[in-house]
């Protein structure tokens, strides 16, 4: 006979779930849960009915039983790649969370000492070129932004000068490949980078100004107003 | 507390038995195997024992993940079964350890009446039964005792024992349908 039809089904469901159904009956009861639909579906109405388990049920298991299943069932091939992992994404989003304010902060500590100032302003009768010369705060280190960027090219040179305030012949303070440019002071010229002194640069041969003294045009020029 | 869709939907996932599949499993393992321990726990009473029944009821939870029928089953009490079963066969062989007097606890430290449809129809109608056929069904169900178990627990024959658990059952069940 099937279980299904059995007058005290309701009663088996019962003692399925209360536990005392045991032994060879608890397996038949199961064997007919998969097998009859009526049983299991019945199974369903009562457990349904029961209430959610309280939080007061849970004990913690060791760690140790994790462990051994993820051994034992070898889930480390069920796993995805660690690139698709969200443990990755979010370890790296903190990661870099953290590198952005470890740079902010040594940004705010170095600025004053490496920070850069501006000069001058530089530009050609055309207008074409502009460059914005900057000096470092220790007055080592001159830059030189130019908006666009121009390169020298193979055949020829910028050479950036300096016409001191006083007047007086142009100082060279370097021979540039392109117009973006960093360059280091020689300590005799710093005092020399200051109000009232004029920036220039000129094309030049390749390597420079032969003679000294700038001998190609004068592409863009500009006053140190601080 | 455990939800069944969530539980469903991470059974799927481990069903498929592709990348992602482990960290499904390892998900349901967290949210689970307290609660399943703590079932365990009452029913073989020495954590060692109950982390085994653990050990082997989530390896079966594993390997039927792919043939588990989300829609036929609620999957949380399917998992409480497979718990269940394994600690009350644990339980049967291992008489000896099962002599210390059982207390019968309130039920509010088992379910949380606060959430689900007809609790309050169970719980009303727990309260209506004799006190021996409350006693009885209480005991059984927290602690998984069987029926001689209890006869001996309540020091009371066999046959006594068995109908008020009987009885009980029916009276619960009109309760709850209604019938009276």
């Amino acid at each position: 006979m099937k279980l299904e039809d059995h007058a005290l089904l309701d009663a088996l469901c019962g003692e399925y779930i209360v536990g005392t159904l045991r032994g060879a009956s608890r397996r038949r009861f199961e064997r007919a849960l998969r097998e009859e639909p009526r049983v299991s579906q019945r199974l369903r109405h009562w457990q349904e009915k029961a209430p959610r388990y309280s939080a007061k049920m849970e004990t913690r298991p060791s760690p140790r039983v994790w462990r051994r299943l993820e051994k034992e069932l070898g889930l480390e091939q069920y796993r995805a790649p660690w690139f698709r992992r969200r443990e990755f994404w979010a370890a790296l989003a903190a990661l870099a969370a953290s590198v952005l304010l470890i740079l902010a902060f040594i940004h705010q500590v170095e600025e004053p000492a490496r920070g850069l100032v501006q000069i001058a302003q530089l530009s050609g009768t055309d207008e074409s070129a502009r460059v914005i010369a900057y000096r470092s705060r220790d007055g080592r280190t001159l830059a030189l932004n130019a908006t666009p960027d121009m390169v020298a090219g193979t055949n020829r040179s910028y050479e950036l000068w300096l016409i001191p305030a006083e007047g007086g012949d142009p100082v060279s303070l370097g021979v540039l490949g392109a117009l973006d440019a960093h360059l280091a002071i020689a300590e005799s010229e710093r005092p020399r980078l200051r109000a009232g002194a004029t920036l220039a640069v000129s094309v030049e041969p390749a390597g420079g100004s032969p003679t000294g003294k700038p001998t190609g045009p004068i592409i863009a020029r500009g006053q140190i107003s601080s | 507390m455990l939800d069944d869709g969530q539980i469903r939907i991470l059974l799927l996932r481990m069903g498929a038995r592709d990348a992602g599949s482990a960290e499904a499993f390892e998900r349901l393992y967290r949210l689970c195997a307290p609660l399943l321990m703590g079932i365990a726990m009452r029913i073989v009473r020495r954590s060692e024992v109950a982390e085994e029944m653990l050990h082997d009821s989530f390896t079966r939870i594993w390997q039927s993940a792919a043939t588990f029928d989300p829609l036929a089953t609620r999957p949380v009490a399917w998992m409480v079964a497979i718990v269940r079963n394994r600690a009350l066969d644990t339980a049967a062989s291992h008489d000896v350890a099962r002599v210390d007097a059982y207390e019968e606890e309130s039920l509010d430290a088992f379910f949380d009446w606060s959430q689900g449809a007809g609790t309050r129809s169970l719980r009303d109608c727990l309260a209506r039964l004799e006190a021996a056929e409350r006693q009885a069904l209480v005991l059984a169900y927290q602690h998984g005792l069987s029926h001689s178990e209890l006869a001996a627990q309540l020091q009371k024959p066999l046959g006594t024992v068995k109908s008020w658990v009987r009885r009980g059952m029916a009276n619960l069940r009109d309760c709850m349908e209604g019938v009276r």
